[in-house]
């Protein structure tokens, strides 16, 4: 007879998602609570937002993911639902609808599940935990200080200790662009070689195009001028005339006054050549990295006119933190710490029921927690212990009648 | 110090690009031992990890961070498309990558029918014909000695690597068109990049002085 192995077939999770237990869950929450207290801490609040919106909210000029990449599905009315790829389009539409009246800062945080569907045998997370903040109201050099400081500070509390936090602006590749005249398709092609810091290409690029000798030196120059920024920012100035070129150096340059007031600029590079991923950013871009993961833990940026988008013209800024990628890097460099889940198991025989629940009671008014379990006469006091150790549990207390 | 690690395409690519390293003062002198079944090497004084693997996995390596600098065929890059910094073009291995078939196919790529592409390269084929030349095709992945295709009436044409084009020759197939010109690159994680940015930099400034123009 051949046996049959019932339900294994029902042990998989898709590709991309994964069960969180035990101990790697305790301290997934633990991370997770400190970086919220961290944002309460900065006067943000908490907000909730569907995990399922129209497709429209995630749309090309507003997500943060491609349409191929959203897991798609339809609503009874035939309407494209999408599992949310990341939350700001999600804040932004709640903040023009809710708080329309309001012209000062609004302060907002999060921690949500996002989706993305990636392709398979990628090695990538399909769904992870993002925690993040979102502030609007409020176009001031200043506020892209504090959300920047924000995020250090998150992943210094996580436990982290090196990791580099890049900063640049949007505006700064927009307007070298739009000074050089190029067409859309030159523009593409000049975005995908500069984010692939591919600088033979862009060299190729620019021999075959006409530009100013000027422009042509500062693109070929941008990645080598990270770290020193008043030279690169004179570098720049020198041969750009663009106004919103000189703006955007000018804001880096606030910025950079502004963390070191805050004691960050050790964390902080700036990086001239960085590109904005997403369209709706329009100033001040950053993204941190550490090592033990080769993806960005945590970004942020200006993006003042999205909430245009959804009828409600304000200015904004956010960041977000990739626990889970996070959680890869602390792991990876051993910086975390065991978080004591068990308590105390607390055994009882039957005849001592009532004993045992105010013991219980007692303990848990305390603060301690305690897991009860009923004695089975078949089960040795020892076997319980054995079982207590496995389970986390710091003691073993055993009620007996007397 | 942390470990800078290396992953190169294991052949011809990854001999050529060792001696370029040795130009610059990096050596490893455990991977010149043709005998040796290990799989990993380590120069402890300059703080270097190597390891050779397939070249189609060289941009999984990297991209995920297993290695910081990987050395491969453009060809890879295209293909696998991963997101990765490609930071300098050696110059050397180079080659095309062709639309190839019989004499007769040129006018079936002229005329937009629909007809049958066989291709190690299912991407960079697909990417071509319908990105690049509007004319929906369908591709056929196979995994070596795709030249056979078109001669045993498996596919209309093939998109392949063309180094001198003797092989088509030999089997009574031409270049057809040509899709892009390939050589080996130095691609670089992105993370590794931000985190050990003097290094690397440094490392690639200095492979590029010796390169030959």
């Amino acid at each position: 007879m051949v046996k049959e192995d019932k339900g294994n077939e029902l042990l998989h999770t898709p590709g991309g998602v994964r069960d969180i237990y035990g101990m790697a869950c305790a301290q997934k929450l633990a991370v997770q609570s400190e970086l919220q207290q961290m944002m309460h801490s900065y006067g943000f609040q908490d907000i909730q937002t569907p995990t399922f919106e129209y497709f429209d909210i995630f749309s090309k000029e507003r997500g943060t993911a491609s349409s191929n990449e959203m897991f798609k599905f339809f609503d009874r009315g035939n309407n494209t639902l999408v599992l949310r790829p990341d939350m700001t389009p999600s804040i932004a539409r709640c903040v023009a609808k809710y708080c329309r009246e309001e012209q000062m800062q609004i302060r907002f945080c999060y921690t949500a599940q996002t989706f993305v569907n990636t392709k398979q045998y990628k090695g990538k997370l399909q769904e992870v935990t993002q925690i993040g903040a979102e502030l609007f109201h409020d176009d001031s050099s200043d506020a892209d200080a504090e959300m920047v400081a924000l995020t250090i500070e998150c992943l210094l509390k996580s436990g982290l200790k090196e990791f580099q936090l890049e900063v640049g602006h949007a505006d700064l590749f927009r307007g070298l662009v739009e000074e050089a005249g190029f067409s859309r398709s030159e523009t593409e092609k000049l975005r995908e070689l500069i984010e692939s810091k591919n600088f033979f290409g862009v060299e190729d690029l620019l021999d075959q195009v006409t530009v100013s000798q000027g422009l042509k030196e500062i693109f070929l120059k941008l990645p080598d001028m990270l770290e020193d920024i008043p030279s690169g920012i004179a570098y720049i100035k020198e041969r750009s005339g663009s106004d919103r070129v000189i703006k955007a150096l000018e804001r880096l340059e606030k910025l950079e006054r502004i963390l070191d007031l805050y004691g960050f600029m050790d964390y902080v590079t700036v990086d001239f050549s960085m590109l904005s991923h997403y369209s709706y950013y329009t100033g001040v871009i950053f993204r941190a990295y550490t090592y033990g993961n080769g993806e960005a833990i945590a970004s942020g940026g200006r993006y003042d006119s999205l909430m245009g988008q959804f009828g409600n013209d304000a200015p904004a800024i956010g960041l977000v933190i990739v626990l889970d990628q996070l959680m890869i890097a602390l792991e990876r460099q051993q910086l975390l710490q065991d978080v004591p889940i068990g308590g105390t198991l607390l055994l009882y025989p039957k005849e001592s029921r009532a004993k045992a629940l105010a013991e219980a009671a007692r303990l848990r008014a305390e603060g301690e927690v305690v897991q009860m379990l009923r004695k089975s006469s078949r089960i040795s006091v020892e076997e319980y212990e054995e079982y207590a150790k496995r389970n986390g549990n710091e003691r073993v207390l055993y009620i007996t009648e007397e | 110090m942390k470990y800078l690690t290396f992953a190169l395409a294991k052949g011809r690519l990854a001999k050529k690009t060792l001696r370029l390293l040795e130009q610059i003062g990096i050596t490893c002198e455990e991977m010149k031992d043709e005998k040796t079944r290990k799989l990993i090497f380590v120069n402890e004084e300059l703080g270097l990890k190597f390891f050779l693997s397939k070249a189609s996995d060289v941009p999984t390596y990297v991209e995920l961070g297993a290695a910081d600098i990987g050395v491969v065929g453009k060809d890879t890059i295209l293909e696998e498309g991963r997101k990765l910094y490609e930071v300098l073009d050696l110059n050397t291995g180079k080659c095309r990558m062709c639309v190839a078939g019989p004499a007769s196919a040129r006018q079936k790529l002229n005329d937009g029918s629909l007809i049958r592409v066989a291709s190690k390269y299912p991407r960079i084929a697909k990417d071509y014909f319908y990105n690049v030349k509007h004319q929906t095709v369908e591709i056929i992945k196979l995994n070596g000695s795709v030249e056979l295709a078109p001669i045993v009436g498996l596919s209309e044409v093939i998109v392949d690597i063309v180094e001198t084009g003797s092989t088509l020759k030999e089997n009574g197939l031409e270049v057809l068109e040509e899709i892009c010109p390939l050589s080996a690159r130095v691609v670089v994680n992105e993370v590794s990049m931000k985190m050990q940015h003097e290094r690397i930099n440094k490392l690639i400034h200095d492979l590029r002085e010796v390169l030959p123009e």
